[in-house]
């Protein structure tokens, strides 16, 4: 019983393309930034910045599974889920599972700090500078540059972690959660009987995140 | 029992904190030692070290300020002519801002590399060639024609970064 209906929507379309986008534009901003081709870095930083700012609205509009306040709900119950976990009992989360809403949480931001830095970023000899530098002196601009920096290391931390625990649940909890990053479904068997969150796609929340965020982002690109 | 665990406790606290006065006692010997050492333009090393930073600072601002201004919509070509007029100025006498005992070895915070010193001939020869783009990058903005000054300052960076490249530490 593998049918169209028995599996069900648990990561909408653009929870998954900026995920996977995101994977992308990661490693290369890092490869762009220590090779020193900074135009890239800039229009990559960009798109990041884009896309950080989209999954921040679709965390207020979007639908059930990518909004923060059920998110913020789940946490309470972290110290249970930790248990459960613990004594590998723990059940299929519908969206992301208290541990998996810190973690949400930890990395958007630190991708909000990295995005927001960047754009005010200087470099050491007053060459390169991020689209809003205009608005710091260079001294201000070379902190923005070393929080940066700092930053980074904190956000490939958590890019560790977060691999290192869908490996965990793979292989020792046994929960594949890295096909319905991909499909956006899973079997509704996986998860417990009782009826779930209403999580249907929300096309013109969709198209409003998405129109707010590039007018953001071609603000910030005409600047000046 | 308990006179066991002091025994051993006492001398480890005793060692660590010999060591660590140790340590300190070498690294400021170290430091203000090579630091302190008098170069033949009078300036101590730490006092060379730091003006050639400052140097080094005043064109990075300035750069920030014309870099700034050739973004801009509308740049204002007053202040990419002070700041073009201020490099050529802050970089004069830039190779003997370098002087032997100068490095990473003196103990004082410095990115300079080395190799300035094994490989002087080059070193001066890229020094050089920053000193000429920025007399040629403030009298293009002395003109006026933004496009110039874009293509001349774009020149100018390229000879830091061939510099700093080789003869820099990793930012």
């Amino acid at each position: 019983m593998t049918s169209e209906a028995s599996r069900i929507l648990v990561w909408d379309g653009a929870v998954r393309l900026v995920h996977w986008l995101m994977v992308v534009l990661v490693p290369l901003l890092w490869w762009t930034a220590e090779e020193g081709h900074m135009d890239w870095h800039r229009s990559f930083g960009l798109t990041m910045f884009g896309l950080v700012l989209f999954r921040l609205i679709w965390g207020l509009i979007g639908t059930w599974t990518a909004r923060f306040a059920p998110m913020v709900r789940r946490i309470g119950s972290l110290k249970a889920y930790v248990g459960e976990l613990r004594s590998r009992e723990h059940g299929a989360s519908f969206g992301h599972s208290p541990l998996a809403s810190l973690s949400v949480f930890a990395l958007l931001l630190v991708l909000a700090t990295q995005v927001t830095t960047g754009l005010f970023s200087v470099d050491v000899d007053g060459l390169e500078s991020g689209p809003l530098a205009v608005l710091v002196s260079f001294e201000a601009g070379r902190q923005f540059a070393d929080i940066h920096e700092l930053n980074f290391n904190l956000l490939a931390l958590l890019i560790g972690l977060h691999i290192t625990a869908i490996a965990f649940y793979h292989f020792v909890l046994k929960e594949k959660l890295v096909g319905p990053m991909i499909t956006g479904r899973r079997a509704r068997a996986a998860f417990s009987d009782s009826p779930l969150p209403e999580n249907g796609t929300r096309p013109l929340a969709m198209l409003g995140a998405a129109v707010l965020s590039l007018a953001c982002v071609l603000a910030v690109l005409n600047f000046g | 029992m308990r006179r066991c665990k002091l025994q051993i406790i006492l001398p480890v606290v005793a060692g660590l904190t010999l060591l660590s006065a140790c340590g300190q006692n070498a690294e400021t010997d170290g430091v203000s030692g090579a630091a302190s050492v008098e170069l033949a333009n009078g300036m101590t090393v730490k006092e060379q070290i730091e003006a050639r930073q400052s140097h080094l600072k005043k064109i990075g601002k300035a750069f920030k300020t014309i870099s700034d201004q050739l973004k801009a919509s509308s740049p204002d070509l007053a202040q990419i002519q002070a700041a073009a007029a201020s490099v050529p100025k802050e970089a004069t006498g830039m190779a003997g801002w370098f002087p032997e005992g100068t490095g990473p070895e003196s103990g004082v915070k410095t990115d300079a590399l080395p190799i300035i010193w094994e490989e002087k001939a080059d070193f001066e020869d890229k020094v050089a060639a920053m000193q000429e783009a920025a007399v040629k990058l403030d009298t293009v903005a002395q003109g006026g024609d933004v496009a110039a000054i874009g293509a001349a300052f774009k020149t100018t960076g390229g000879t830091c970064k061939a510099c700093h490249d080789k003869f820099r530490e990793d930012d």
